[in-house]
């Protein structure tokens, strides 16, 4: 009735089965092949398959993300961060937005680890900086936009300034909110207000949570972490990933590429490519640079700058943490500096 | 109410991290497995088709090293966390919501184990490639063609792939350049847009991050009544030299004329980078 095998007493069993539902996993998957056959129409067969490549693409980053964060919370001193970072809280979100140098875990990662910051005491505006700062202010994405671009047309520069601005306009527009608070979903508005790190010098509320029983082990803390931070971000990865295949099936792409050369229109096709493609913000550059032929440079730089912010696949996953309210409103203003700094680049560059 | 208050003390009485009543209990554990069994399927997945080399059916090679450490790790923490209890999350859900979201778990959990430990994995079709039109970007058609150059230099033409001969009409399509080199490519069938009866691409996907960006590119083969011999999607090797394309309504001005086109097995690498 208790379901023993999550007590600490029947560890053994615990284990056991935990080994062999990973053994059966791997005979179901190593056997499955041999019933080939399914049939699938090809439509569905390529959302599974598309779905999938975004999903085994981006899981890795979670995972890392999902570490970094446990690493944040659990191993490193409680508020270890917050100590080499200035007070005045406009150089504050300036130096947060520089975080992703240390950090370059790709967007999908970013999730949980602002998440972490969050529970570790950054405030809901310096997580929302970081949130959108950190997958172009990071050393992989500089490189590979540098290898894709160099420094012609000003794309680099346009991404770089862009991401920053972009990034710190909106942290201090949600400085000035009443209740930041309020931006975040009910359920980890109060996992925040109640935290659940081993970290040393936090021991209010454990008392209340845990009864007087010995405090868990570090080690039990971090995999507690992983356990709760999966159980929140693997679903939204599922859903976002499902969404952005079935967009990628049924929306033509070829409708998009027709409006590359003209200012206005290049720049706006290319941030609903962006929206839909959901890539990597690392290697976006790659990607777009097969189609700078077609497009003007700032179409290009703000395929760069949204897409690294905001995508679909993005959204399902910051939706674990904010309300639908709040991401439209950053989406919004993304999209419109965004498309602002593109305009700029086509009329001025 | 008060009845389950009742037995929810006895529950929990001296039970040292037994969360507050059963409702909560449940909840705790059916959030849990939603994670540890969507992680599961994940990077068993992964490690399966990493160790059975099919990892760029999904994703880029330069992600294979990081993407396998990474389900290492996580399937060493999927195992940890059966070794030890939850942590009490200490709120209350209402039966109906606590209904609600271990149905929700329940469902996606079978959905994702279906998909993605049961389905044969499997390269992107033709109805993929139809929605993104052929050979409108996703090779950097300079440095692709410098390297096509340094083939052509060999004279030895027929080691061009479809990637390389796609770059190389990119660049010029003087018929002049193109005759009497005859050209050996490998691909999948894919229609042609405009002129579906006389002209069929031999294409490939090629691929930057995963199989999501994928973009379409191929080399136009004229064969008036094709699909009476080929269906769509079939992989084929044909040889042939290029012509000024006869098709009247096709987009492409050259087009391979075949002078053998042979069915084959589908690669182990189908896509290109």
């Amino acid at each position: 009735m208790h379901g023993d095998r999550v007590s600490v007493r029947s560890v053994p069993t615990g284990l056991i089965l935990g080994v062999v539902l990973v053994a059966v996993a791997f005979t179901v998957r190593a056997l499955s092949p041999a019933l080939d056959g399914w049939g699938l129409p090809d439509r569905a067969q390529d959302t599974v398959t598309l779905a999938l490549s975004v999903i085994i693409e981006s899981a890795p980053f979670v995972f890392l993300g999902i570490l970094l964060s446990t690493v944040v919370q659990v191993w490193l001193p409680h508020g270890f961060l917050l100590r080499f970072l200035p007070r005045q809280p406009l150089l504050r979100r300036g130096a947060i937005s520089l975080l992703g140098m240390f950090f370059p875990v790709c967007e999908c990662g970013n999730v949980p680890l602002a998440r972490g910051f969050m529970v570790g005491g950054f405030t809901v505006p310096e997580s929302i900086t970081f949130l959108l700062a950190a997958p172009i202010l990071n050393p992989i994405t500089i490189i590979t936009t540098h290898q894709a671009f160099g420094f012609g047309d000003g794309i680099l520069i346009t991404r770089i300034v862009a991401g920053f601005l972009i990034a710190n306009v909106i942290g201090w527009l949600y400085s000035r909110h009443p209740d930041p608070d309020s931006l975040l979903t009910p359920t980890f508005a109060a996992s925040c207000a109640r935290p659940e790190s081993g970290g040393r010098g936090d021991d209010h509320d454990h008392a209340h949570d845990h009864g007087p029983g010995r405090r868990p082990s570090r080690i039990q803390t971090s995999v507690d972490l992983f356990a709760k931070e999966t159980a929140v971000i693997m679903p939204a990865l599922f859903v976002g990933s499902l969404v952005a295949a079935l967009t990628q099936v049924f929306v033509p792409r070829s409708v998009l590429l027709a409006l590359g050369s003209n200012p206005v229109w290049s720049v706006l096709a290319m941030m609903a490519l962006a929206f839909i493609v959901a890539v990597c913000s690392n290697v976006d550059a790659f990607f777009v640079l097969s189609f700078g032929s077609t497009f003007m440079p700032g179409g290009i730089a703000s395929f760069l700058t949204f897409g690294a912010m905001i995508d679909v696949k993005m959204l399902a996953l910051m939706r674990t943490t904010f309300t639908t309210r709040t991401l439209v409103q950053i989406t919004a203003l993304v999209a419109l500096m965004s498309a602002a700094a593109g305009l700029l680049l086509n009329y001025v560059g | 109410m008060s009845a389950k208050r009742v037995s929810a003390k006895r529950v929990s009485a001296r039970r040292v991290s037994a969360p507050r009543d059963s409702t909560a209990r449940f909840s705790l554990l059916a959030e849990r497995w939603r994670g540890i069994g969507l992680s599961l399927v994940v990077v068993v997945a992964t490690v399966w088709l990493g160790l059975t080399g099919q990892l760029g059916l999904y994703i880029h090679p330069r992600y294979f090293v990081f993407t396998v450490i990474m389900a290492v790790l996580g399937l060493a923490f999927v195992v940890a966390s059966f070794f030890f209890s939850a942590t009490p999350a200490g709120e209350r859900t209402s039966p109906r919501r606590l209904a609600l979201s271990v149905t929700g778990s329940a469902v996606l959990l079978v959905i994702a184990g279906v998909a993605v430990l049961a389905l044969p994995p499997a390269t992107l079709t033709s109805a993929t490639a139809t929605q993104r039109e052929v050979n409108s970007g996703g090779l950097d058609t300079t440095d692709a063609a410098e390297q096509a150059a340094t083939l052509v230099g060999t004279g030895d033409y027929e080691r061009l792939s479809v990637k390389e001969w796609v770059s190389l009409l990119a660049q010029s399509d003087d018929p002049a350049l193109f005759a009497d080199k005859s050209a050996r490519l490998t691909g999948f069938v894919l229609p042609d847009a405009d002129d579906p009866d006389n002209v069929f691409y031999i294409a490939r996907f090629v691929v930057t991050c995963c199989a999501v960006d994928a973009q379409p590119i191929g080399v136009p083969v004229y064969l008036p009544g094709w699909s009476n011999s080929y269906s769509t999607d079939e992989w084929v090797e044909v040889t042939g030299e290029f012509t000024p394309n006869p098709s009247g309504s096709a987009a492409a001005s050259l087009a391979v004329e075949p002078t053998t086109i042979e069915s084959v097995e589908q690669p182990s690498d189908p896509y290109v980078y």
